[in-house]
């Protein structure tokens, strides 16, 4: 982390919101993104990512400064979009019981930075990935967490980390094996 | 080193996460497995098509537009606290002024006075129970709550 950064960090725990801004705008792409894969829908992606960011400035004074901010802000990111899952197949369940179908999942990658066949199929074959490896698989490679920060993220063994990383690229080899990229 | 093991600890080997000892190991096997070649061939393809994967960076004029919507939400979030403070404060003011001047007045009926009572306490009874069932929720869930490094 910049000094640059840390010093608007200090600034936001002595409660100036305008030093907020540029960490703010400096995350927010991948934030978005992140979000974005996380839920399924780039419609909510938004939303949950400022949310994520609205509950990193209250909880900002239990930051250690002389941490990298993104982590924090990463963990706290997940932990709003593991709530609005949870959320969302509550209501899903009462939907399906009257009949309607779920329309909260996008597979569009209007998130990547560049766009290409292979990239594009890569997007919706991470999106088809079960919650579990979609996790770790944008931990390792969409946030370029160690091994080590993910086991400590997501509080397993390091040799677990190995092993569901190893599963969740299978899977995603095998689903781009079956749309032939 | 066997095939299955191989392939098992391909990723991490790709990843740089192997220890010494272990990625000695796994060269070794390389150099005469022409299969293991093959497949951390097309891995090394996977991971390395994964880790060019970039998220669009906002254009200035978003990242304008998301920056207020966060900072109206940080603004609007002592509003929202302040507003149900005031509103609760002054509901069950009102709540209790009321009962007391109708238990006060000759003039109305007891019925009316038993009812309004009733529809009064049946409101609190609500508000807490749903007030308690958050507060529940909130200890068990843990998403809900925020991490600390």
């Amino acid at each position: 982390m910049n000094e640059n950064e840390t010093a608007l960090l200090q600034r936001c725990q002595a409660g100036d919101k305008d030093a907020f801004g540029p960490i703010v705008k400096k995350y927010a792409g991948r934030a978005s993104g992140i979000a974005c894969l996380l839920l399924g829908c780039p419609d909510e992606a938004g939303d949950a990512s400022q949310e994520a960011f609205v509950r990193a400035w209250r909880n900002i004074r239990r930051f250690d400064t002389h941490s990298p901010f993104y982590p924090w802000y990463s963990a706290i990111l997940r932990n709003v979009c593991k709530s609005r899952l949870r959320r969302r197949a509550r209501r899903r369940t009462v939907a399906l019981t009257e009949g309607h179908r779920d329309s909260s999942s996008n597979t569009d990658p209007v998130l990547l930075a560049e766009r290409n066949e292979r990239k594009d199929a890569i997007w919706r074959a991470v999106m088809r990935l079960s919650d579990r490896f979609r996790e770790i698989i944008l931990m390792k490679h969409f946030q370029d967490m160690s091994y080590k920060e993910i086991a400590a993220a997501l509080d397993i063994p390091i040799g677990t980390v190995m092993s569901r990383l190893h599963s969740a690229r299978r899977a995603l080899r095998e689903t781009l094996a079956g749309e032939g990229s | 080193m066997s095939c299955d093991e191989f392939v098992r600890m391909a990723g991490a080997y790709l990843d740089g996460e192997l220890p010494d000892n272990e990625r000695r190991r796994f060269e070794d096997h390389l150099a005469v497995c022409d299969a293991c070649r093959r497949e951390l061939a097309e891995l090394k393809r996977l991971t390395e098509d994964l880790n060019m994967m970039r998220f669009k960076e906002p254009g200035d004029e978003e990242l304008e537009t998301y920056w207020s919507g966060v900072y109206n939400r940080l603004e609007r979030g002592i509003g929202w606290i302040l507003l149900a403070v005031g509103a609760i404060l002054t509901l069950c003011y009102g709540a209790f002024k009321i009962i007391e001047e109708m238990i006060r007045d000759p003039a109305i009926s007891v019925i009316l006075k038993v009812g309004v009572c009733a529809l009064i306490a049946g409101l609190v009874v609500l508000f807490v129970s749903l007030l308690r069932e958050r507060l529940v929720v909130h200890k068990v869930d843990r998403y809900a709550r925020e991490v600390e490094r």
